[in-house]
């Protein structure tokens, strides 16, 4: 076991992918000698060479395609975007070309394009969002947004491993604010797959990515008064572990669905739709959303704080339905 | 056209040899039917142009009447020049490159009946006029080689290895279509042996793929040529310029041909792009760009073999426009009346099918008696084609949503070789990061 910081074990989950297996290459902007603007890559180009890390020139189009027409050859690309804001620069390659592609003419399209999401440091709308919501309703595509270190690496290397294109989003909120102890040997996490990250009796929180440390949050105080939140990390968006979802309501019978992504159109409806389809008498209360406003992600502190569901909002919320 | 300086014509290289995808004899470097090369003239900018008649007039709009209309400026009657004698094609490639062309526009000609006895589902997107382009260019690429057709290059698919059924099928939306009934037209490809990608109606959204092809194969220690067309509409989109850029800093072997065909749906050029020559990006993006004739089948393959010798000598990509005239509307509902009728006859003296068989006939290559048997033989083929395709089923309700994902316990095997890169430290371990990240 060693100690490891989120983004540390994104690096070592590439890293370990290209060691084991050469069809595994990364391309993106500034992650050659620069080793890109987190650091993810930092050091690759000399281990592996600048054949397989490839500095693009600034053309999220270009990346994305690129990626997915080297993959027709059975290369397995790791593009990265420099932010995931940035991604809807590409959004008619990965929508269009890359989801269709083995439905449409059985080609598949074995590549992750990954990188930063997410808000909390100020970062402003262009550099703070979640863009993820615009995948998850893309037949073809997966989608990723790990909370933990573990998962972090783990679900890295199933996505690279993965025969599909698969979208990676990384929280750089956690970067380098979550370490933990991981395994030495090699380890995979199976996509597809929610995780119970804290066990509970009274209530569910379904959430992902950092929401699931302010749901940790929100648990610890409540615990405090007799009430037990239990947390669903979904850690993958799509496919949604429709098991999962069902087993936790089925147990608590109460379910806060907590995102940082924005309300309309945010995966809490789905969620709740699938609790609706699959769950529906186990129900002893309304589902509660607890999400970012419905408006762009601000720059200044006090608004950002204002704009991001807070500790507050699920101990409040919870709190309200267990009295329902 | 006095001004403009004229450039020694290109000799062929010695060892220069180009092999038709469907396995016809490598031939030596040719002189073609006459011998010596019109000279090449260049444009302001410096771009070859290897034409040997320049476009004598253009369009502009006119208020007339109370209405807009488009209007020919210059003149339109200038005799129709022979084609320039290839250096490569010898008799045998000739007729071959010929005969796919007869079979381009007669596979077409099915199609449109099959669309007025409502056989097609949806509309129909058409390239007469336009077939020495579609066929030669495709012509010049090797086995290996890739192809990125556009909608209309339904002639370049049967180049690569396409029977015209295929076309025919996924019009009729049928179940042994190559996409299953999926998609339509000229949507289909195949990633493992014809090595051709299925194109998609985002235009300009090939390139950046063909670019990652030859970005893979390169990977693999293979230089391949990745050819693609885009129309003078398409090349006003983003991702021809980012998918194009990516290539050329890379020297990827992308062949990009422009087919200026004067129109995009109902827009002429000169609301498209304010440079006359397309071709001119190709210095803005630093690879060698060349002008031809698109109704000369010679000139198109010549210039793509030089290009996909280029790619595979791991040089490059390169720029090919070629200039010609969508003799058709943009698609079948369109009757294209926004076209002046000076332009299509000017155009239909230029049609590439009957250039060709004026050059064969005087070439001594065929005779007026063997070229009607050619037209006779591809129409009982074409008759072949449709009658298999017409017979085909319709698709069944579990191929809607069927192989969205594609299974994880197939292995995907590289097509080329063992990757290798030339410069790496191997025994490097990972340390931790220690450089200041973006954002705290
Ligand atoms: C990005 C994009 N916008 C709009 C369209 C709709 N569209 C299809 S073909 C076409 C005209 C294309 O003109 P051009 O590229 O010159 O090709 P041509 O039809 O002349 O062969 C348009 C506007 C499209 N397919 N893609
Ligand atoms: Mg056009």
């Amino acid at each position: 076991m060693a100690t490891v910081t989120y983004l540390e074990a994104i690096r070592q989950a590439i890293w370990e992918e290209m060691e084991r297996d050469s069809r595994v290459f990364v391309m993106g902007e500034d992650v050659g000698v620069y080793g890109g603007a987190f650091k993810v890559t930092e050091g690759f180009i000399h281990k592996f060479g600048k054949e397989r890390v490839v500095d693009t020139p600034i053309s999220e189009m270009a990346i994305a395609s690129a990626a997915y027409g080297a993959s027709l050859t059975g290369m397995r690309p790791v593009g990265e975007f420099q932010f995931m804001d940035f991604i809807s620069s590409a959004h008619s390659q990965i929508v269009q070309i890359l989801a269709k592609s083995n439905w449409r003419w059985g080609a598949p399209a074995p590549l992750v394009l990954r990188g930063p999401s997410g808000g909390g440091v100020s970062g402003g709308p262009f550099h703070s969002q979640n863009p993820e919501m615009f995948y998850v309703h893309t037949p073809g595509l997966k989608v990723i947004a790990p909370a933990t270190a573990r998962d972090a690496k783990g679900l890295m290397k199933s996505a690279i491993r993965d025969n599909n294109p698969v979208l990676f989003f990384e929280h750089k909120f956690l970067y380098r604010r979550v370490k933990e102890e991981l395994p030495l040997e090699d380890y995979t996490v199976e996509i597809g797959k929610a995780r119970v990250h804290r066990e509970g009796r009274h209530l569910s929180v379904i959430t992902y990515a950092s929401m699931v440390y302010v749901a940790q949050e929100a648990a610890d105080i409540l615990q405090k008064e007799g009430i037990e939140l239990e947390i669903l990390d979904l850690r993958t968006l799509l496919p949604l572990d429709r098991d999962a979802i069902r087993a936790t309501v089925e147990k608590t019978n109460r379910t806060i669905v907590l995102h940082e992504d924005t309300k309309t159109g945010g995966i809490a409806g789905e969620i709740a739709a699938i609790i609706n389809e699959e769950a529906f008498d186990s129900l002893d209360a309304p589902i509660v959303r607890i999400t970012a406003m419905d408006a762009p992600v601000p720059f200044s502190p006090p608004l950002e704080k204002a704009f991001l569901p807070k500790v507050e909002d699920v101990v409040r919320e919870a709190r309200h339905l267990l009295k329902y | 056209m006095a001004t403009k300086k004229i450039e020694a014509p290109t000799p062929a290289s010695p060892e220069s040899k180009s092999q038709s995808v469907n396995g016809s004899k490598a031939m030596p470097a040719h002189t073609g039917a006459k011998s010596g090369q019109p000279p090449v003239s260049k444009n302001p900018h410096g771009i070859p142009d290897w034409r040997l008649e320049q476009l004598p007039f253009h369009i502009e709009s006119e208020w007339g009447d109370g209405e807009y209309r488009y209007k020919i400026v210059g003149d339109t009657s200038a005799p129709v020049p022979p084609l320039r004698p290839s250096k490569y094609l010898g008799k045998e490639q000739t007729i071959e490159l010929f005969r796919y062309m007869i079979v381009n526009r007669r596979m077409e000609a099915a199609l449109e009946s099959m669309y007025k006895q409502s056989l097609v589902i949806g509309d129909l997107y058409q390239s007469l006029g336009q077939e020495a382009c579609s066929v030669a260019a495709a012509y010049a690429l090797d086995k290996d080689d890739w192809l990125g057709p556009m909608i209309r290059n339904q002639g370049s698919m049967i180049v690569k290895g396409y029977q015209p059924r295929a076309t025919m099928m996924q019009y009729m939306g049928k179940g042994d279509s190559p996409t299953k009934g999926r998609d339509s037209g000229s949507h289909y490809g195949d990633p493992k042996t014809l090595n051709v990608v299925a194109p998609i109606s985002h235009l300009g959204d090939s390139i950046g793929v063909l670019a990652g092809v030859a970005l893979g194969a390169r990977l693999q220690g293979k230089h391949v040529a990745c050819l693609g067309y885009i129309g003078d509409g398409g090349q006003s989109t983003g991702p021809t310029y980012e998918g194009f850029n990516f290539a050329a800093v890379q020297h990827l072997g992308v062949v990009l041909v422009v087919e200026h065909n004067s129109w995009a749906y109902s827009t002429p050029v000169e609301l498209q792009f304010a440079c006359k020559d397309l071709a001119d990006r190709a210095i803005g993006y630093g690879v060698p760009g060349v002008i031809v004739d698109g109704t000369d089948a010679n000139q198109v393959y010549d210039a793509a073999h030089e290009a996909v010798q280029r790619a595979h000598r791991g040089e490059g990509a390169s720029i090919i426009e070629a200039k010609f005239m969508r003799m058709k509307s943009h698609a079948m509902h369109d009757p294209a009346q926004y076209v002046p009728a000076k332009v299509k006859e000017y155009w239909k003296r230029r049609d590439p099918i009957a250039r060709m068989e004026q050059y064969l006939k005087e070439a001594g290559w065929m005779t007026e008696a063997q070229i009607a048997e050619m037209h006779a033989e591809v129409e009982r083929f074409i008759n072949e084609e449709r009658a298999v395709a017409e017979a085909a089923p319709m698709p069944g309700p579990e191929d809607a949503g069927t192989d969205v994902y594609f299974d994880n316990a197939v292995d995907i095997p590289v097509k080329y070789g063992e990757v290798r890169v030339k410069n790496a430290n191997k025994n490097r371990k990972l340390s931790e990061s220690s450089a200041p990240g973006h954002y705290k």
